[in-house]
């Protein structure tokens, strides 16, 4: 059993996604198959629903039947900033708040507490508060890499978190932050796209040692890394963060949600990402939310592999849990 | 095998995602647009979510090598055509993900019976990346018979 205090594991339909748009599974499967990975839903907006930004109230009825249905709890909304959608210049941050007021409203009228919103949205805070209040909901900046606890952009959102000094907005960390390697998958993606093992043996090296994105890339092109090499190395910086998950603790009055990323399952374990550490921590500082299972690996049979992390997170919570 | 200890689940008796590319495996249809003919193709958006029609920068095709002039070629998307050079415009216009088009591309002599070469270029800009704007290329060829006409 697990500990009541402990926080809830439940699925992104992320995790189903490239099943979803080859039509291997409907909304309504994924729908049934969340019913037995932890119940607890999260979808992604433009997605999961036809009409996005608007919610219609077609897809409210079929969500909300599924969701009693199969018994389901909505837990987290995936929000969209599209700051570059036009082609010849950035959204004002007047045509960013008209884009996510109907996408708010839609979360809400789908019963979801929690909304994740990209940092671009940083911009219009206080409006989103404003309208978060009116709608029950919270709203959760995404930390997904290269946006680590220790990055400078972090720092800026959570000073922004303290000066608003709303519990309606938060943060939803991604686990792809607590690397602690890059995964066999992503170094075959580069293989398959002609870099040489030379050059994905010192990618490895680079990264193990915290080297700037920036700097990678240099010493890839001197290494004589051509364009592909150099697309594979932004690739990699951009999915595999280096964060200590101790520090989860000083954002602890701030999680609202959580990404349960991950790659691949050996052994019953992540080999690439920190996890037993980030579920001691969530344990440690009393975290009561809900972390989505989001896979996002190669080609696999993707329930399969969805169940054998939520094994995974469940066995940390029930060694921690109960101590 | 090292393999052997990844969860991978049951393999090759999972449903099989059908393939999914920018070209779809329909026929090219003949067809008459404005008084100009031409053919069909099926298309898809090859992103994992709904993108507006904004996002689309180009589309190219040839058929057996030979371009397709772009100024003749439509975006058939729910019952309305578009110019493609009115797409930069359309940032209300959503294609949903999974919907299919029909691109509408000029082309004067008949094709003969049988299979041609389709090569298809999409660029797009995934509106959101952290490390700003860049263009996303999409190629897909494949071969495709002519529908016949009836």
């Amino acid at each position: 059993m697990e500990s009541a205090a402990a926080f809830r594991v439940g699925i992104s339909f992320h995790t189903f996604v490239q099943d979803y748009i080859s039509f291997v599974y409907s909304f309504e499967d994924m729908m049934e198959m969340a019913s037995v990975l932890g119940r607890g839903v999260e979808i992604v907006g433009p997605s999961n629903h036809r009409g996005f930004p608007e919610v219609t109230d077609e897809f409210e009825r079929t969500f909300k039947s599924g969701v009693d249905r199969y018994g389901l709890i909505p837990t987290c909304y995936g929000s969209y900033s599209d700051p570059f959608m036009l082609p010849d210049r950035d959204l004002t941050p007047a045509e960013m708040y008209e884009y996510l007021v109907p996408q708010l409203k839609g979360a809400a009228k789908l019963g979801f507490p929690v909304v994740r919103l990209q940092y671009f949205s940083h911009v219009i805070a206080e409006k989103l508060v404003a309208l978060a209040e009116k709608l029950d909901l919270k709203l959760g900046y995404e930390l997904h890499t290269p946006l680590t606890l220790e990055s400078d952009t972090v720092a800026m959102l959570r000073e922004q978190i303290e000066r608003i000094g709303s519990n309606r907005l938060g943060l939803i960390p991604d686990f792809g932050i607590f690397a602690r390697s890059i995964s066999q998958h992503h170094l075959d993606q580069g293989r398959r796209a002609g870099v040489g093992e030379d050059l994905i043996a010192l990618a490895q090296e680079l990264w193990a040692t915290g080297t700037s994105k920036h700097d990678a890339v240099e010493a890839v092109q001197e290494a004589g890394g051509d364009e592909r090499a150099v697309s594979w190395v932004n690739m990699l910086w951009g999915c595999f963060g280096r964060s200590d998950p101790a520090k989860l603790v000083e954002i602890r009055d701030h999680i609202v949600h959580c990404h349960g990323k991950f790659y691949s399952i050996v052994d019953g374990d992540e080999p690439d990402l920190r996890y037993e550490e980030v579920v001691k921590v969530l344990v440690d500082i009393g975290y009561t939310g809900w972390v989505s299972t989001e896979y996002e690996g190669g080609p696999t049979d993707t329930f399969t592999i969805a169940m054998a992390h939520q094994e995974m997170m469940n066995r940390y919570i029930r060694k921690y849990a109960q101590k | 095998m090292e393999e052997s200890r990844h969860v991978t689940g049951v393999g090759l008796r999972r449903p099989q995602p059908k393939e999914r590319e920018l070209l779809c495996a329909e026929a090219i249809r003949p067809s008459v647009h404005e008084g100009q003919l031409g053919y069909l193709l099926r298309i898809r958006l090859p992103s994992y979510r709904s993108l507006p029609l904004s996002c689309i920068e180009r589309i190219e095709v040839k058929i057996d090598g030979r371009g397709v002039d772009p100024e003749g070629m439509r975006l058939f998307l729910g019952g309305h055509s578009h110019r493609l050079d009115e797409l930069a415009s359309l940032s209300k216009i959503f294609w949903w993900i999974l919907d299919h088009a029909d691109l509408f591309v000029p082309w004067a002599e008949p094709l003969e019976q049988g299979e041609h070469e389709v090569a298809a270029v999409m660029v797009t800009v995934e509106p959101y990346m952290t490390g700003g704007r860049f263009p996303m290329y999409y190629t897909s060829r494949r071969r495709l018979p002519v529908a016949g006409e009836d």
